[in-house]
């Protein structure tokens, strides 16, 4: 079973993910802002990272940049309410760039095609 | 007291200063008879009859007809001295100023004996006085005109007036320093002899009034007249110095030509464009810049042009030379300030989409994370009920508005980040049947008749296509739906000097004029269904484009809207 972090600072949101990302068939481990998703990625060593950018303590941006920096190979999507921080260039450092939206399907879309590329990455290694 | 020996020798007296030239004498009687005088009393009176032996009365010929006002009489009546001023036409029709002074000479007992008149000639003085005036009174109506094509025709008006300076034409020619030339402006006065007459006849008996006379000829400029036609086609390089007018501008001199056809140094070509022989030509000089040349000429009433003339000609140049840089320093004033004005508009709306901006940004934020959790539960609803149909459909509705407001929420976003023009050459006429394809089949649902009346000869412009096209689209828009119950929209395109414009009307409801004043503030509006940002977006873009949006509506009338486009974008 995948773990995708879902970064989100919005308590309704968290519950609406939850509930989505476990009918798909993924463990879902939650932080609510930049610093706990640093420690949630060291920690759980998730397949994929659902990042909010606007958020307390440590926004989105940030956090990325410093995970990634430990964590290369983590896919990271950018689910944000904002459609402008798609001209600032760290945020090109995301696998995907999505604007929220009530319905999940591209979230979901997304979601499975990066972790069909990670694990075929994943499966070049090994051999 | 008088000395006896002046008294008893008046004759001897009177004899020696019979020859001095400065003054008519004439020595009269008890009854105001003439009973000696010196030459020059027939001189000045240009007599050709010896005055001695008739009375005052017939010389003078003046003042005697109103015996109440007879100064001669008076100092009879008086026994003091008086003065008068009278006016004697002579028989050139040469119009003379005199004063007399009739001083009484008295017996040992104070009676009256005789009457000395002193006549002096004052026409000099009283045409100074005169032209003085006549400066004082056109400086005045020069100073209260700043706009400057109606200064010009003044200030030739009163170079050609006969209560002005008099001459019988005027041309005026204005220097281009870019162009390095001199050309030909304005001119004014009649174009032949017959129109000359009637000119004169109809302003004699009409105006007796400078003022009355500028007022009239005003609003009767004829820029059509030979004399004006022939003056505008007059241009001469700066470096043909060899040219009356070219060597006036760079003398810096009056120019009085008393014999042009026969002058070999003077420019053939010039004169026939003249057609007179004698002129003059007077720089308008400013500050030690010169602004122009006024020719004039008397050709009709073949009037000597005297150095008096010419003095008061270039005296008054001098004033229109300054009234001229100052209604051209007024316009200059002027166009700063609509300039400024604009730029002040333009700020104030950026200000105010800048703000827009923020805000949409912020609320959309701020409306779109609830709206994702109302919406995506909605949907696991949907997706969990399956016996329950009033639930399905209620939550289904729930998703339906979420999906309104989000899409809402993204044309606002994209209103506060209108992304730079990409700009290509393009045509207008073409971008506009494009738009128009787009929307053929909505007019034609709402009865709406499309008159199309392009320029063919409209210039490409530099713009960007996609949102040009986006701008039409808003405005056609518009004017359709100002016309639920069907009407007329003309689309019209033109060029006019910098810019191309296309007017886009609609026989529709019209606005009144608060609608007008506010129709493109962001969030205005007043559809049921409009967001309004259209006109906002569109606004936005043409402002990008630097150009701008005018509109004219009248309510139950309809609207127009004009799109102006600047041409020089070509340039770039």
């Amino acid at each position: 079973m995948d773990t995708i972090l879902l970064v989100e600072d919005d308590k309704n949101q968290i519950l609406l993910y939850e509930q989505e990302l476990a009918i798909e068939g993924y463990k879902v481990v939650t932080a609510c802002n930049g610093i706990e998703a640093i420690e949630h990625a060291r920690n759980y060593n998730p397949d994929l990272i659902i990042m909010d950018i606007n958020m307390p303590r440590m926004d989105g941006i940030e956090s990325m940049c410093r995970i990634l920096s430990e964590q290369r190979n983590i896919p990271i999507i950018i689910n944000t309410a904002y459609s402008n921080y798609q001209n600032n260039f760290m945020t090109w450092s995301a696998d995907a760039y999505i604007i929220k939206s009530s319905d999940l399907k591209e979230l979901k879309d997304k979601i499975k095609e990066l972790l069909i590329k990670k694990k075929r990455k994943g499966d070049d290694k090994t051999v | 007291m008088l000395p006896d020996i002046i008294k008893f020798r008046l004759e001897d007296i009177i004899n020696n200063i019979s020859d001095v030239e400065i003054a008519g004498l004439a020595l009269l009687d008890h009854n105001l008879n003439i009973l000696w005088a010196n030459r020059t009393l027939s001189s000045v009176l240009k007599l050709n009859y010896d005055p001695v032996g008739r009375s005052c009365r017939d010389v003078f010929n003046c003042e005697c007809k109103d015996k109440n006002n007879c100064t001669t009489l008076k100092v009879l009546s008086s026994g003091n001295k008086q003065h008068s001023e009278i006016q004697v036409n002579t028989d050139k029709d040469i119009r003379k100023y005199l004063q007399n002074t009739t001083i009484p000479i008295k017996d040992e007992k104070g009676s009256i004996t005789h009457l000395l008149k002193i006549t002096t000639d004052i026409t000099l003085k009283e045409e100074k006085i005169h032209q003085y005036d006549l400066l004082t009174n056109l400086v005045v109506l020069m100073q209260g005109t700043l706009q400057i094509d109606r200064l010009l025709h003044l200030i030739l008006t009163c170079v050609t007036a006969g209560t002005g300076l008099g001459f019988n034409r005027a041309r005026l020619f204005l220097l281009d320093s870019g162009r390095h030339t001199v050309y030909g402006k304005m001119a004014v006065g009649p174009s032949d002899i017959t129109e000359a007459n009637k000119i004169w006849n109809e302003i004699t008996n009409k105006y007796e009034k400078l003022e009355d006379l500028i007022k009239a000829s005003e609003n009767n400029y004829r820029y059509d007249s030979p004399l004006h036609m022939i003056t505008r086609l007059m241009a001469y390089s700066l470096d043909d110095e060899n040219e009356v007018i070219v060597s006036c501008i760079r003398k810096k001199k009056v120019i009085v030509e008393r014999n042009a056809f026969n002058n070999p140094n003077i420019n053939k070509n010039f004169v026939n464009m003249i057609g007179a022989t004698e002129f003059v030509c007077v720089p308008l000089i400013v500050r030690d810049k010169v602004l122009g040349v006024i020719c004039a000429d008397n050709i009709y009433s073949k009037k000597p042009i005297t150095d008096e003339m010419v003095m008061l000609l270039s005296t008054f140049a001098n004033h229109a030379a300054l009234a001229i840089e100052n209604a051209e320093a007024y316009k200059s004033l002027e166009k700063k300030i609509v300039q400024l004005k604009e730029a002040q508009e333009r700020l104030v709306r950026s200000e105010k989409l800048a703000v827009v901006g923020n805000m949409a940004s912020y609320i959309a934020h701020e409306i779109r994370n609830p709206l994702v959790t109302i919406g995506g539960f909605a949907r696991s609803i949907v997706r969990e009920v399956k016996d329950n149909k009033a639930i399905e459909n209620s939550a289904k509705i729930i998703i339906d508005e979420v999906n309104r407001l989000e899409k809402i929420l993204a044309i606002v976003m994209d209103f506060s980040r209108v992304a730079k023009p990409v700009k290509v050459k393009s045509q207008v006429n073409d971008i506009l049947d494009n738009t128009i394809s787009l929307m053929e089949a909505y007019f034609k649902n709402l009865k709406i008749d499309l008159v199309k009346k392009y320029d063919v000869m409209m210039p490409d412009i530099v713009i960007d296509q996609d949102q040009i096209r986006q701008v039409f689209l808003n405005m056609l828009k518009n004017a359709a739906e100002s016309m639920p119950n069907g009407g007329k929209l003309i689309i019209e395109t033109t060029s006019e000097d910098e810019y191309i414009k296309i007017n886009i009307t609609d026989t529709g409801e019209g606005m009144d004029e608060d609608t007008v004043e506010n129709i493109f503030t962001p969030f205005y509006t007043r559809k049921k269904e409009g967001t309004g940002i259209g006109l906002a977006v569109s606004q936005k873009i043409v402002d990008d484009h630097e150009g701008f949006i005018k509109v004219k509506s009248e309510l139950n009338l309809g609207t127009t809207f004009s799109i102006f486009l600047p041409i020089q974008n070509c340039m770039c």
